[in-house]
């Protein structure tokens, strides 16, 4: 898993697999955005960050769902 | 990736379909199909009103009664199908004059708005705030923002980062142009409440002032619900108020903006702690019926090591920031260090300077580049003389008769895990280090505190200790509870807390009117359709956005004064002209393409067009090349680029970007516009054979000439 940071280009890459994912986010599974808020605190993995994907909003995501996008 | 599907333009192709077709026999048949187009195409480009759908629906009743052609039928099926599945979306263009999924073109938020999550109409108050409307700016935030004087001071601004502008060169100051129109109106007394909807006579229960719950309530009073906030604190404003310091966000901007609640009949009970001294029964007893729980997460996690509990002078950052807000300025310390690297650190490092600490240390464990706080609030730690220490790992706080005496940390190192891209802190054996404290506050994190919620046992919480609570509309496992805020999104924005209270007021008011809910988020609605304002080419690429001028630093070393004295209005309005207009131009590139591939002049260098690939972008360059021919503009799905003939000159512009403006030849007899030399250039060299020069002495239109031409030939035939 990476570590993301403010302003940093991600995609959806795959469901995520954490509680916190709801149906309707399987819409954004192929979504390129930019992490608006990464964890502000520690840094933890496990933190929902916000992610703001390009057409489809602002959203809290788990980050096992999300990659870098070069 | 799929290509996204819209139903309204879906519906709109199988009627475009069908009158290109040889289906519609029947002329009262095809008289529907055009009605229902015409209809359908309004609602696909913002022009829809309330009673459209209603007309659609009585309109496919008729075309149904065409039964007896099977073509009409089938189509008559697949339209009210539609028309069924997605009502929702059909509605929802009408109402927010956007397609979420970016497909009727005139209707496609800019990414700006999509961003925010609270929805706001961006590109249309910037271009108010542009024009000096700052009333109506305000105005139109509002509908979607109660509080954007405070946005317009600590927003995180996501907008910001997807500001198109920062494919060019810097994102558009969002944010800071909010805080100006804001003071400017509030200090017009142009800035307030909307009329409120007649009295419901149904209750709401409001628990926290924070951002949440403070927009819930506003949002809520405005629909003419009774509603009570309920909070512990002898304050409203949450984390706004005891979490982020006046430095940043004085208090007055919230009372003020609070105020506004208050004359709209909000009902705050301030030193209440929900749990205690009132309960939801009780509260049922006195006819609520909903409840919002926006109660923020103002507990921190504890370090857990040794010395930590049991020595003088350990704070939590949220503790310490809370004391500091409600007046208690006694010096934590003279040597404070502060524990982490995120936003609370920073405002934790930087009050205790304020409060007279000689030296404030931030131990962070990992370096400067995984740092989560804002950049920007970094840098003025520094300034103002926070020391950051890096790679510092606590292990154990030392003390000297009961009281902290210094920090024992451990040097780091970063390293990357097996199957991990993430580097981790990882402590050096034999690296300990002492440093000197009397004062020590971590900030490691904050989360929710649910002694106050035990007694609803049928409240689902996560595995983060959260809420549990759908993000759509913020409805928990309980009928009738309602939760936003930190309180469910763990510790997170501003910003989102309004957006999250927003669609919990939404959800409470459908509640209350039996009304199904959303099942997809919001999408966030088009307030209004202000016209742009025409800018040159080169002052659209020149203009920087400006620095935010700052208290000196000796200043903010020693008070609680703002330190972003905000902008002038002069650069103000310039700045908001830099804005690209994305409301209106979507970038989808027919323009470059049509000039480059179609007419092979290539004079549109706009490389911010691609989100993912930006490439070089030069609105100038049009002006070189450009012939004006109106390729560009006959194509643009939304007239974002025009042509038009202004005096004597010919002018190409974008969203109001003046890329291309030459001087109008006119016939020398009868005055019509010919056209510009550039324009008629190009024209004579692909029809050279045939064609005259505009360049001879005797410029006329073809209209004259044809007319000389023919009075010339009867002369000639009189003649003979």
């Amino acid at each position: 898993m990476s570590q993301f940071r403010k302003g940093q280009r991600i995609e959806v890459y795959r469901k995520s697999d954490d509680e916190s994912w709801e149906p309707y986010m399987n819409t954004y599974i192929g979504c390129h955005g930019i992490v608006t808020d990464p964890d502000t605190v520690i840094n933890d993995p496990d933190a929902v960050i916000e992610v703001s994907l390009d057409g489809h909003g602002t959203h809290r995501l788990p980050q096992d769902c999300l990659r870098p996008v070069p | 990736m799929a290509h996204a599907l819209c139903p309204v333009s879906e519906s709109l192709r199988l009627l475009e379909t069908a009158l290109a077709g040889n289906g519609l026999r029947f002329p009262r048949a095809r008289r529907i199909v055009e009605d229902l187009q015409l209809l359908i195409r309004d609602v696909a480009s913002s022009r829809a009103g309330g009673e459209h759908l209603e007309t659609i629906d009585s309109l496919l009743v008729e075309l149904r009664d065409f039964a007896h052609a099977p073509s009409i039928d089938e189509l008559a099926a697949a339209l009210s199908r539609s028309l069924l599945d997605h009502r929702e979306t059909f509605v929802s263009h009408i109402e927010t004059q956007n397609c979420a999924e970016g497909v009727c073109k005139n209707l496609v938020p800019a990414p700006c708005q999509m961003t925010c999550p609270a929805g706001i109409d961006i590109p249309s108050y910037v271009n108010l705030i542009a024009m000096g409307r700052d009333a109506e700016a305000i105005e139109l935030i509002r509908r979607d923002n109660p509080f954007p004087w405070v946005c317009g001071l600590v927003c995180t601004r996501p907008c910001e980062l997807m500001c198109v502008r920062g494919r060019i060169d810097q994102p558009v100051s969002i944010k800071f142009l909010k805080a100006f129109s804001s003071e400017k109106a509030l200090s017009d007394r142009s800035y307030r409440n909307p009329p409120k909807a007649p009295d419901t006579g149904r209750r709401v229960a409001v628990i926290g002032a924070g951002p949440a719950g403070l927009t819930a309530a506003y949002y809520l009073a405005l629909k003419g619900y009774h509603v009570r906030v309920i909070e512990s604190l002898p304050v409203a404003g949450g984390m706004t108020m005891v979490g982020i310091p006046r430095y940043r966000l004085p208090r007055e901007v919230i009372d003020l903006e609070v105020g506004m609640l208050q004359e709209l009949g909000v009902d705050f009970h301030f030193n209440t702690r929900f749990g205690s001294l009132v309960t939801m029964d009780s509260l049922k007893e006195e006819g609520f019926e909903a409840f919002l729980f926006a109660i923020g997460a103002h507990s921190s996690y504890t370090l857990g090591i040794p010395g930590e509990e049991t020595l003088q002078g350990v704070h939590s950052a949220v503790d310490f920031l809370r004391r500091v807000a409600l007046g208690d300025h006694r010096t934590p310390g003279k040597n404070v260090i502060v524990i982490g690297g995120g936003n609370v650190a920073i405002d934790a490092a930087r009050t205790a300077v304020r409060l007279g600490a000689d030296n404030v240390t931030l131990a962070y464990r990992r370096t400067r580049h995984e740092m989560p706080a804002d950049a920007e609030e970094v840098e003025q730690a520094e300034q103002e003389g926070v020391h950051l220490s890096f790679l510092t790992v606590p292990v154990e706080i030392e003390g000297d008769n009961d009281r902290v005496s210094a920090l024992k940390c451990l040097r780091a190192k970063m390293v990357k895990r097996d199957g991990s891209d993430r580097l981790s802190p990882v402590p050096v054996e034999g690296s300990e280090f002492f440093i000197e404290a009397d004062a020590i506050i971590a900030a490691i994190g904050q989360q929710i505190e649910k002694e106050c919620l035990t007694l609803i046992t049928d409240l689902q919480w996560s595995r983060r200790n959260t809420i549990v609570a759908r993000k759509v509309t913020m409805e928990t496992s309980v009928p009738g509870v309602f939760a936003a805020g930190d309180a469910v999104t763990g510790p997170a924005t501003v910003v989102e807390a309004i957006g999250g209270g927003k669609r919990a007021a939404q959800a409470i008011d459908r509640y209350f009117e039996g009304i199904p809910q959303p099942t997809l988020p919001p999408v966030p609605r088009r307030r209004a359709r202000t016209e742009w304002l025409d800018i040159p080419a080169a002052s659209r690429m020149t203009l920087r956005r400006p620095e935010m001028p700052l208290l000196s630093t000796e200043r903010r070393r020693i008070t609680f004064q703002q330190v972003e004295l905000g902008y002038s209005e002069n650069t103000t309005r310039e700045e908001a002209r830099r804005c690209l207009r994305c409301d209106i131009c979507l970038r989808c590139g027919t323009c470059v393409r049509v000039c480059r591939d179609q007419m092979g002049i290539d004079a549109l260098q706009l490389g911010y067009f691609d989100f993912d690939n930006p490439g070089p972008t030069d609105f100038r360059i049009t002006e070189e090349r450009c012939v004006l021919c109106g390729a560009c503009a006959a194509n643009c799905p939304n007239d974002a680029i025009r042509m038009e003939d202004r005096g004597n000159e010919r002018i190409l512009s974008l969203c109001g970007t003046i890329l291309n403006r030459q001087p109008l030849i006119r016939c020398q007899s009868c005055d019509a516009v010919i056209g510009p030399a550039r324009y008629l250039d190009f024209v004579q060299e692909k029809t050279r054979s045939v064609s005259r020069s505009h360049h001879d002495t005797d410029v006329r239109c073809n209209a004259c000439v044809r007319k000389d031409a023919a009075h010339s030939k009867a002369d000639n035939i009189a003649l003979r």
